[in-house]
């Protein structure tokens, strides 16, 4: 892929990967074929902003935990009522980290 | 004990923000689970259990914090215990009981200060050892 599509990635998605990630991702990218961007730009990325956001809200359901994929969490924290209140809470200081690493799983996924 | 301190000297953006997360996530519990002591040290074994996997200065932060968590968990549930017996039961107001209770509230003043400080220095990379509970963690967490 030619530099200019990968820092224009680097600079829209940039926010959905931790710092010390996107050293890799550009080192991935350049060594992508260019047949591979519409099954990139295809990755579903979430913002972790928006997760806390959820999180603070709909925490005590579990539809954070629901919304990034990982059902049986959610499940368990929506039939413990958040663990009660205190995984919620938790969850409010965990949401944005485990939001950037599925990222970068989905990511992962999608270049292999 | 020298490798360690390099590692704890030198954390990234994202550690330190982990780290810092985990005595910020302590105050949180405080105020929202105060009447009951054991609701901080779920707290604090989930995030544990979460950053587990993590890097060594988000693992040394964590688990002071826990350390800290269970000795604050054994001091307060004595209090509330001996304090519901006094409400509840039949024990007096000694003494002692108020001496325990002073000391009870002045060590949870000052771990509660002490988790402030710790969020803001390590948010800003720098290693905080506390008290007593600084060298029980460098004993538990390995390189």
């Amino acid at each position: 892929m030619d530099q200019q599509k990968v820092d224009l990635f680097l600079m829209t998605s940039g926010k959905y990967f931790e710092g010390y990630q996107l050293a890799s991702i550009k080192e991935k990218l350049t060594k992508l074929d260019d047949a591979k961007l519409l099954q990139l730009q295809s990755v579903s990325l979430r913002d972790p902003i928006i997760m806390l956001i959820v999180s603070l809200i709909g925490g005590h359901f579990g539809i954070d935990r629901f919304v990034l994929g990982e059902v049986g969490l959610g499940v368990a924290k929506l039939l413990t009522c958040g663990g009660f209140g205190i995984w919620t809470i938790v969850d409010w200081f965990l949401i944005m980290g485990r939001t950037r690493e599925i990222n970068m799983q989905n990511f992962q996924q999608a270049m292999y | 004990m020298s490798a360690p301190q390099v590692l704890l000297n030198d954390p990234n953006e994202y550690e330190s923000e982990k780290a810092s997360n985990s005595y910020l996530m302590a105050v949180v519990v405080i105020m929202f689970g105060l009447p009951l002591p054991i609701v901080n040290l779920i707290a604090s074994v989930i995030f544990y259990v979460a950053n587990r996997k993590a890097g060594h200065f988000v693992r040394w932060h964590c688990t002071q914090n826990l350390v800290a968590q269970v000795l604050t968990f054994f001091a307060n549930a004595a209090g509330v215990y001996w304090t519901a017996g006094v409400v509840f039961g039949e024990r007096e107001v000694t003494n002692t009981y108020i001496a325990y209770i002073m000391t009870l509230l002045l060590f949870n003043i000052l771990e509660f200060i002490a988790a402030i400080y710790a969020a803001v220095r390590t948010r800003k990379g720098k290693h905080v050892s506390w008290w007593f509970f600084g060298p029980l963690t460098e004993v538990l967490v390995k390189g």
